[in-house]
């Protein structure tokens, strides 16, 4: 339940399992950066209008329907205060002012979250297209973005959050629009780092800056891998900077680990030496294994040191020094030789020595091990830490089982996709595979098209033959879009050694006048061996109409290796797959035309 | 913000200007209901008048009394929607009805629009073609004059563009004149219904009421209140200018029925279009007639076609929340000026395209407006009387009954059109 084009309608069930209504309308409360729905409008029986508080009665809302916590006749009706505003009457499909677009836009529909238990609040309004489509029928939606998915764009949702409206209609200007970003800080990172994953773009980073700088990292922290580096880029360097050297060393390793060498180098000197020193040296360790999952943040001690010590170091501690759970001893050079719990510790007498304490038989990983062995040894022997250790048994950092977690979740995640593309039973892979397919064997579906239309008018004995030959001018002509597209790539922003147009035009004619001139030689061989008039005369047709079709398919794809170029240069990317379209369409339509201009023009039928 | 900015500045204006004598006042708000009535007597629109005239005489002339009642209570409505929340029309569907059906009726109205541009530059191209030019030549020269005035950029150069050419609609009352008709008899013939039983009568006064008030000129008269910038205070002002502009369109066809009832129908004429009219004239009336008949024709078929693109992309980018309107340039609205341009040309192509059934599409364009109309009439009645949307300025009652007349007569008319349709008549 993420837009409310989508609640609107939804059956309103009490604690009863009672049918009493069905949603209106849903009220916010303004005056914070993601409003809280406050209120819920129903229409019950004979379309009488009722209002209760969110709060107060709503249970949970799914797909099927609003459950309410108590009975229809426990409700107390309320009012909509001053402060507050229905989302369809006062926003949903009415104009505002986006503020920081400055212009005026529509809104599409509203987008919804969920945040905490069973709060609702606002995101955003949508003023996109999709809105307008999932209005109209959610099918709608999805069927446009499979179809712009294919075009290898995404349509994305242009969302404009609360504090960015200015709203047009008189009626409402009374709203009070000032926003206290207090209420977001309150909520728990990974709340808020949910909510920013489901905005815009071009939002995040302004919602970031809104934060303080410690709720700041830890959100970062929560974020999904495939959205920090994007955060990042669109985020205030020094801010970024400070962010980052916040955050838990590991966190900010794989952080700056998705970002480009420069970017990432730049944050770091920005940062205090400390910080900079604990991540560098996680930095180098590869992703998905032992190391790159490490923190360097860990308590260890010589194991000569007493109970008594071990506590002063403990309460000396930085604030900020990540929780932990166990204390590692180390012998006089330094090799790791003993683990001892926090338990341990706090029953066992302040003189006593670490190493009669600790534990020494310990489970450990090298830095180069897999993330996912390494989870599992977590797993296997109950453990909260597992220290991580070089050849030499020097104590490199530890795998806490949070990230543990995440990377059995993740692992899990892999396991399922490779499961599901072998056996496609969901119906989105199987749709999936299905375009996968059609993107990569176009000319397959092309040329079963053009038969289908040929068979259903009734031309496909006129046409047979040159159905026949059709695979070979759709198959070069797709084949030249990706000669024309590695070269875009190859030679991208780089004109000294790239061929001229002039020599790549010339070229291509020849070796288009060849590869036609060859393949019409065959036909009139395969002519001169068969000896049937109808025969000879379909032969001729498919030899020159194809021959020419092909020479000139050849020398087209110079136009495209230019324009491909003109795009790659410009850091876009090729279109390779509109260019193919393309091609094979015109390859279709120019070796058609000519074979009917051929025979009804040149009287080539004899 | 650019438009919200605007408007106020415009309000500064009129502000400023208040104390000028109310006569100036009047003046100024002159041009949208004008040019909206004047649009409206389009090619299609001529033709019916005219194939009327010279059918039945003065017989129809009664219908222009009903057909300026029409107009006048649909002008007046979306002057005061558009003067009272500075909205279109579009705009006020898609806010009370929300994206469905506001997503159909635009797709009626796109397809209607574009059919109805079809019959204009083919009026320009027939009407030039009685000066001797060939419409290979004048539809081209035709279609940039039309997008260059349109992509030109100001609302207000634009208006007063029109506003000249459309004063070549005194041809018609000059041609009237010329043919010298009985003026009593018309007098008698104008306020005297009279009812010829036949299907053609009946199906060509459905026709020529459904000329007048076309789905677009709902739209029209309202963005061009809201392009204009007129505020609540000059509403008194803008209703004189629908009401006269409602009277002024009527009357325009009131001299054609006359001009062709005069010499056409003693002679027994039947034409199909206007310049069969016009071609029928000139042995009757001489080549003066011809000419300006035709170059009546060719104004009201330019002026139609100018207005019809920019009606169309307002109407779909306001409905869809892109930017609109003849100030922004490409980057800010390109939507609008595509959907525009492509109204624009496809207007010129498919009358350039040989052997097309043009009557076909005008057939199936005329179907879909008269389906159209009454629901946007509905849609209009529920705005108008919304007190949220109007304010203190909702219907009076009186004016509410005169509404639901309307959109009685219309609805019993389009249902008409389609018994007459169904059972091939007519």
């Amino acid at each position: 339940m993420n837009y409310l084009s989508e609640m609107i309608g939804l059956p309103v069930y009490d604690a009863t399992g009672e049918k009493i209504g069905e949603v209106n309308d849903i009220g916010i409360a303004t005056g914070e950066i993601f409003p809280r729905v406050t209120s819920l409008a129903f229409r019950g029986p004979s379309r009488t209008p009722f209002m209760i508080s969110w709060r107060k009665y709503v249970d949970n809302i799914t797909d099927k329907g609003v459950y309410l916590q108590v009975a229809a006749e426990d409700i107390r009706f309320s009012y909509l205060q001053p402060s507050e505003l229905l989302l369809a009457r006062d926003l949903l499909d009415k104009q505002i002012v986006d503020t920081q677009g400055l212009k005026v836009v529509r809104v599409n529909d509203l987008k919804l979250s969920q945040s905490g238990k069973d709060q609702l609040r606002l995101l955003g309004a949508e003023t996109g297209i999709r809105g307008i489509l999932r209005q109209l029928w959610p099918p709608l939606e999805k069927f446009a973005l499979k179809v712009s998915s294919l075009f290898g764009k995404k349509l994305d949702e242009r969302l404009i959050a609360w504090n960015y409206m200015d709203l047009l209609d008189r009626d409402l200007s009374q709203v009070k629009l000032s926003i206290t970003h207090k209420r977001l800080d309150e909520l728990h990172p990974a709340d808020v780092a949910d909510i920013i994953e489901q905005l815009d773009p071009r939002l995040r980073a302004n919602v970031f800056a809104s934060l303080d700088a410690e709720v700041a990292s830890a959100t970062m922290s929560e974020l999904e891998d495939e959205y920090q580096a994007d955060v990042i880029d669109d985020m205030d360097e020094s801010f970024a900077s400070s962010m980052i050297a916040g955050m838990d060393p590991d966190d900010a390793a794989d952080l700056l680990n998705e970002l480009s060498y420069d970017k990432a180098e730049k944050l770091l000197h920005l940062m205090g030496v400390h910080e900079q020193k604990s991540i560098r040296k996680l930095l180098g360790f590869k992703d998905e294994t032992a190391g790159g999952i490490m923190t360097s943040e860990f308590v260890a001690l010589d194991e000569e040191s007493t109970v008594s010590d071990t506590v002063d170091y403990i309460r000396a501690l930085d604030e900020e020094h990540p929780s932990f759970h166990y204390v590692y001893t180390l012998d006089r050079d330094g090799i790791l030789s003993g683990v001892l719990s926090l338990r341990t510790l706090v029953l066992a007498q302040p003189d006593e020595l670490l190493k009669d304490l600790a534990y020494t038989d310990l489970i450990t990983a090298n830095p180069e091990e897999d993330q996912e062995e390494v989870a599992i040894s977590i797993m296997k022997y109950d453990l909260l830490a597992l220290p991580v250790v070089d050849e030499n048994y020097r104590l490199l950092g530890i795998v806490t089982v949070d990230d543990a977690l995440d990377v059995l979740q993740e692992e899990h995640e892999e396991d399922l996709q490779l499961a599901g593309d072998n056996r496609a039973v969901e119906g989105d892979k199987l749709i999936s595979n299905i375009m996968w397919f059609v993107r990569r064997q176009l000319w397959f579906f092309i040329w079963l098209i053009l038969g289908v239309i040929a068979f259903g008018t009734g031309a496909i004995a006129d046409y047979a033959f040159l159905l026949a030959a059709l695979p070979i001018v759709l198959i070069i002509a797709d084949d030249m879009t990706s000669y024309a597209s590695n070269y875009a790539i190859e030679y991208a922003g780089n004109d000294e050694d790239a061929p001229s147009p002039l020599s790549l035009t010339v070229q291509n004619l020849l070796i288009g006048l060849s590869v036609g001139g060859f393949l019409g030689l065959l036909a009139f061989v395969a002519i001169s061996l068969f000896n049937d008039p109808l025969l000879s005369h379909n032969f001729k047709l498919i030899a020159v109409a194809g021959g020419i079709t092909i020479a000139l398919t050849i020398f087209a794809s110079g136009i495209y290796m230019y324009l491909m170029k003109a795009r790659t240069d410009k850091g876009k990317d090729p279109g390779t797959y509109l260019t193919s379209v393309v091609s094979m369409l015109m390859a279709s339509v120019i070796y058609f035309g000519l074979a009917y201009a051929l025979t009804h023009f040149f009287g080539l039928v004899g | 913000m650019a438009q919200t900015t605007e408007t106020i500045d415009q309000n500064q204006n009129q502000n400023a200007s208040s104390n000028k004598p109310k006569w100036l006042l009047v003046l100024g708000a002159m041009g949208p209901g004008i040019l909206t009535a004047m649009a409206g007597n389009d090619a299609g629109g001529i033709s019916t008048y005219s194939s009327a005239g010279a059918l039945f005489g003065y017989k129809t002339l009664w219908m222009i009394l009903v057909m300026t009642f029409l107009l006048i209570v649909a002008q007046e409505s979306a002057c005061r929607m558009g003067v009272v929340t500075g909205k279109g029309f579009a705009s006020l569907i898609r806010e009370k009805f929300g994206v469905r059906l506001t997503a159909f009726a635009m797709l009626a109205l796109v397809i209607s629009n574009v059919a109805i541009n079809f019959s204009n530059f083919a009026g320009i191209a027939s009407g030039m073609e009685l000066f001797g030019v060939p419409k290979y030549i004048s539809l081209p020269f035709a279609g940039i004059a039309v997008w260059l005035l349109i992509m030109s950029g100001s609302y207000r150069r634009v208006e007063k563009i029109l506003l000249a050419v459309s004063s070549v609609f005194i041809t018609y009352v000059i041609a009237a004149f010329l043919a010298g008709p009985d003026w009593g008899q018309v007098a008698k013939s104008t306020f005297i219904p009279q009812v010829v039983p036949s299907a053609s009568f009946i199906s060509l006064t459905i026709a020529a009421i459904g000329a007048t008030i076309a789905p677009w000129m709902i739209f029209l008269a309202q963005n061009n209140v809201v392009d204009k910038g007129a505020g609540v205070e000059s509403l008194p002002y803008q209703r004189i200018d629908a009401v006269t502009g409602s009277v002024l369109g009527c009357l325009i066809a009131w001299f054609i029925i006359i001009t062709t009832g005069t010499i056409l129908h003693p002679q027994g004429i039947v034409i199909a279009e206007a310049a069969d009219a016009a071609r029928a004239l000139a042995p009757i009336a001489g080549p003066f007639a011809e000419k300006l008949f035709a170059a009546g024709l060719v104004a009201a078929s330019f002026l139609a076609a100018c207005v019809l693109p920019g009606v169309t992309s307002s109407a779909v980018c306001e409905a869809f929340g892109w930017e609109r309107g003849e100030n922004r340039t490409w980057e800010e609205a390109p939507t609008y000026k595509t959907i525009s341009t492509i109204v624009i040309i496809s207007g010129v192509v498919v009358v350039l395209t040989p052997n097309i059934n043009l009557f076909q599409m005008m057939v199936t364009a005329q179907v879909i407006a008269g389906v159209l109309l009454p629901v946007l009439l509905f849609f209009l009645i529920f705005i108008i009387n919304d007190k949220r949307i109007m304010g203190k300025f909702t219907n009076g009652r009186v004016w509410n009954v005169l509404t639901w007349l309307t959109i009685i007569i219309v609805t019993i008319l389009t249902i008409a059109m389609f018994v007459l349709e169904f059972l091939n008549i007519g």
